[in-house]
């Protein structure tokens, strides 16, 4: 029983306290020298083995594809799927936990969230990871309960009362709904009811309710989750759910206040943008839109999921503005759209701005370049950052007509200069935002008919994909010793590959998809890669952006790009190496389809 | 004094509880165990062990899943006759347990293995007070010293003048391994036991210890 074994390090705080005694019980030290063979490769895995001191190389043959330091483990997918895959060695003097084989396998079997560390994908594993994150999230969204919602007040009528008495209640109570007596029944009525009874059946103020109230009421305690709330509404189609606490109908809860509580604010700021009469009312609602990045997050929600809703909310901003300043001539004969992250959906925090006009025909100069400049100059005002490489409307060469785009494509692919991979990627996941957006389908038609069968110009678009080698010694930085070291760019790393080579592997086919995971999903279903590749490939996405967001939120002012392995949980050191595993498999497809390497 | 390795021998013939030959046949070969006890100060003849704690190496391993460990009753309870007091007092230290049962518990955990310690005569002492009395020989075992070790590996070669610091923190730190919580029997053993694997692998490697600040302190004021 080492008593320093350190109970909270990952996968052993899964274990409960009589299995922590189990697991101490069978602990063994082991003492490595230099150079010596922890697990052979292809050997059977005997043990499982857990870093005091020291540092292990994982080796592949004779490359050396992971380092291992304290509290981290392995290796723990060989020992329960058979042998290793892997070689393990001690870097220099190292000191192990071993716990035995048995000990380590009657764990797995008896604890499916220790087990869940030891999955073979990373996808299964980054699952039961984010439920773990949810689970630990006190009173996250879906632990909260009915009665921490707020809900309108229970309010009773006679079925014998008139119209004009409910709908007198229900201003006087502010509320939406009443409950009905009816002898022995309960049932319900809305402001709703009461004005399709008035309008359209045209009854008199004087009837009474009888005939409109229904009696089919649905109703949750106030002790069950919201999330079953939710079920509800959803499967019985309702907005309305009464609340029952066993002994009296005591409240109503509204689909909305749910909503609202369930996505944050997202409503109300959409309806801010909706609403918006004049350019600065958008200023706070572009305010808003980067405050519900952090409280989403805060809430547990996945980073997919915050890049929809962000992207999403963007988007609207966008059209509002466009709507807002754009002349009439615009309005019918140009499409505004957005590129790059923003335009693949994969936006969370703010970067530049990256956009574009397309025009259906020419338009008076003058005209053009007042809204070219107080469109760009809005959006400044907003806080996103004006374009480095002045990929934006304000640029005559992003706001033009469709034809005048087409023959600047043909200088991209026949002459490319140094910005012309990068301009073919920017426009190939743009998306429309308002406007006519059958002027950004024709451009980008355009685009895919004039790099089709350029084998050449993909290769070199291709290629951007190594513009950020991983060093030989990438792994080392990753898994320093103690957690140290240098930080990891997982934007260049891990990100960029992904999103490029996937980009690079959807332009060659013509796929019209813009968000990463759906090309990937296209691909699968083509067949350029396999569901299980291309699932982790997602995962491994959604992980790294998940990481790089959290650094930017708790890092304000950084980019988020750069993680310090030290700062990381070694949960979380263990799925980056996951990651940069999957990222590396897939560079070497790309290599491969675009034959990258013959050029 | 006589040299140890008579007192074995006469030991070995005048064996009280000859149920205890075992302790002079050879331990299993490659193993040994490092050991700590805590006492209730440092005189061998006054002081009384409060706890013992043992761990098994075999090889390169250190196998604290067969360890040892025993916290002993204190002394002072033994000597009050009264049963009721007496069990009051049993009540007070918990899972104390007499030394008497104690020791022979520990002999068979050793049995003929390679003693390690830090400082290792003492705890080697300790024992032998209750061994003599119980089964009539002292501890027959070979000892290892952690800090004879260490010196060998940092400060054999050593100009004369050379501080020697052969404190247990020293060679924590010399030998950069994790520090445990210290005074905790069982913790001191587990990190002799690491020393002793280290150390051992060094001298196979003919690795030395680098005397850096001794080094260091001429360079800097010739600098």
């Amino acid at each position: 029983m080492p008593n320093a074994f350190d109970p909270n390090n990952p996968p052993f705080d899964r274990l409960t306290g009589p299995e922590m005694e189990t697991l101490r019980k069978a602990l063994d030290i082991g003492y490595f020298r230099p150079g010596e063979t922890i697990i052979a490769q292809g050997a059977p895995a005997e043990a499982l083995y857990v870093v005091i001191k020291g540092v292990v190389e994982e080796r592949d043959g004779d490359e050396v594809t992971g380092l291992l330091g304290p509290k981290d483990s392995f290796d723990g997918r060989a020992l329960v799927h058979g042998e290793s895959g892997s070689a393990f060695a001690a870097r220099e003097e190292t000191l192990c936990y071993v716990l035995p084989k048995a000990v380590a396998l009657a764990l797995v079997h008896d604890n499916p969230r220790f087990a869940a560390f030891f999955y073979l994908e990373l996808s299964r594993k980054l699952d039961a990871l984010a439920r773990e994150d949810e689970d630990s999230r006190v009173g996250t969204l879906m632990r909260a309960r009915v009665r921490d919602m707020s809900l309108y007040p229970a309010s009773f009528i006679d079925a014998d009362d008139t119209i004009e008495t409910a709908g007198r209640r229900m201003r006087d109570v502010n509320t939406n709904a009443l409950f009905v007596r009816n002898g022995d029944q309960i049932g319900f009525i809305t402001g709703m009811n009461l004005s399709k009874a008035l309008v359209l059946d045209r009854m008199p103020l004087d009837a009474p309710v009888a005939p409109i109230v229904h009696y089919n009421v649905i109703s949750l305690a106030p002790d069950d989750f919201i999330y079953s709330a939710l079920i509800l509404m959803t499967k019985t189609n309702k907005r309305r759910v009464a609340v029952h606490d066993g002994k009296s109908y005591i409240g109503i809860l509204e689909d909305i206040e749910l909503l609202s509580y369930l996505t944050g604010n997202t409503q109300m700021v959409a309806g801010r943008i909706d609403r918006a009469v004049a350019v600065p009312e958008l200023i706070t609602a572009a305010r808003e839109i980067g405050e519900q990045v952090r409280m989403l997050r805060r809430q547990a929600v996945k980073v997919e999921a915050v890049a929809e809703i962000v992207s999403d909310l963007n988007r609207r901003l966008f059209a509002k503005l466009f709507d807002l300043i754009a002349p009439r001539a615009l309005r019918t004969g140009a499409c505004l759209v957005v590129m790059g992250s923003e335009g693949r959906g994969e936006q969370t925090v703010r970067t530049d701005q990256d956009n574009a006009l397309i025009l259906a025909a020419p338009v008076e100069e003058a005209v053009l370049d007042k809204f070219r400049h107080d469109f760009t100059a809005a959006l400044e005002s907003f806080g996103f950052a004006p374009c480095p490489g002045n990929v934006m409307v304000r640029n005559p060469a992003w706001s033009q007509t469709v034809d005048a785009y087409t023959t600047m494509f043909h200088h991209w692919v026949a002459m490319p200069d140094e910005h012309s991979h990068m301009n073919v990627a920017i426009l190939y996941d743009a998306v429309a935002v308002a406007g006519d957006a059958k002027l950004l389908a024709r451009t980008k038609a355009e685009l895919m008919e004039t790099v089709r069968g350029r084998s050449a110009f993909m290769v070199h678009f291709a290629r951007a994909i190594d513009a950020f080698p991983m060093a030989l010694g990438f792994f080392n930085k990753l898994v320093a010793r103690d957690g140290q070291g240098d930080a990891v760019d997982l934007k260049k790393g891990g990100i960029f590959p992904i999103v490029h080579g996937v980009r690079s592997l959807a332009l060659e086919r013509g796929l019209t998809e813009t968000n990463t995971a759906a090309r990937i999903q296209r691909l699968v279903e083509i067949g350029t890669f396999k569901a299980d590749f291309g699932r982790e490939l997602t995962q491994s996405l959604y992980f790294l952006m998940t990481l790089r967001l959290d650094a930017k939120l708790t890092a304000a002012g950084t980019s988020g790009a750069l993680v310090r392995p030290a700062d990381l949980s070694s949960t979380q050191r263990d799925l980056l190496r996951d990651a940069f595993q999957v990222v590396k498999q897939f560079r070497e497809i790309v290599r491969r389809h675009f034959n990258l390497g013959a050029f | 004094m006589i040299p140890r390795a008579l007192k074995r021998l006469f030991h070995q013939i005048s064996i009280g509880d000859q149920s205890y030959r075992f302790m002079f046949d050879p331990g299993p070969p490659d193993e040994a165990v490092a050991f700590d006890c805590e006492t209730t100060g440092l005189d061998v003849r006054r002081d009384d062990i409060i706890s013992i704690a043992a761990v098994r190496i075999r090889g390169n391993r250190i196998l604290t899943s067969e360890r040892f460990e025993a916290v002993a009753r204190p002394e002072a309870a033994m000597k009050i006759d009264s049963i009721k007091v007496h069990r009051l007092r049993e009540m007070d230290v918990g899972a104390g347990e007499r030394i008497e049962a104690i020791i022979p518990r520990f002999l068979h955990f050793v049995a003929g293995r390679p003693l390690i310690g830090y400082y290792v005569d003492f705890d080697v002492r300790m024992v032998d007070k209750y061994l003599r009395g119980l089964i009539g020989i002292e501890l027959p075992n070979p000892m290892i010293e952690v800090s004879k070790l260490y010196y060998e590996r940092k400060y054999s070669d050593a100009p004369p003048g050379t501080t020697v610091d052969l404190s247990f923190a020293a060679i924590m730190r010399d030998l950069d391994l994790p520090a445990l919580d210290q005074h905790d029997a069982f913790n001191d053993a587990l990190m002799t036991a690491m020393m002793y694997l280290r150390l051992k692998d060094m001298k196979q490697r003919g690795v030395r210890i680098a005397r850096t600040r001794e080094v260091d302190r001429p360079q800097t004021t010739i600098g």
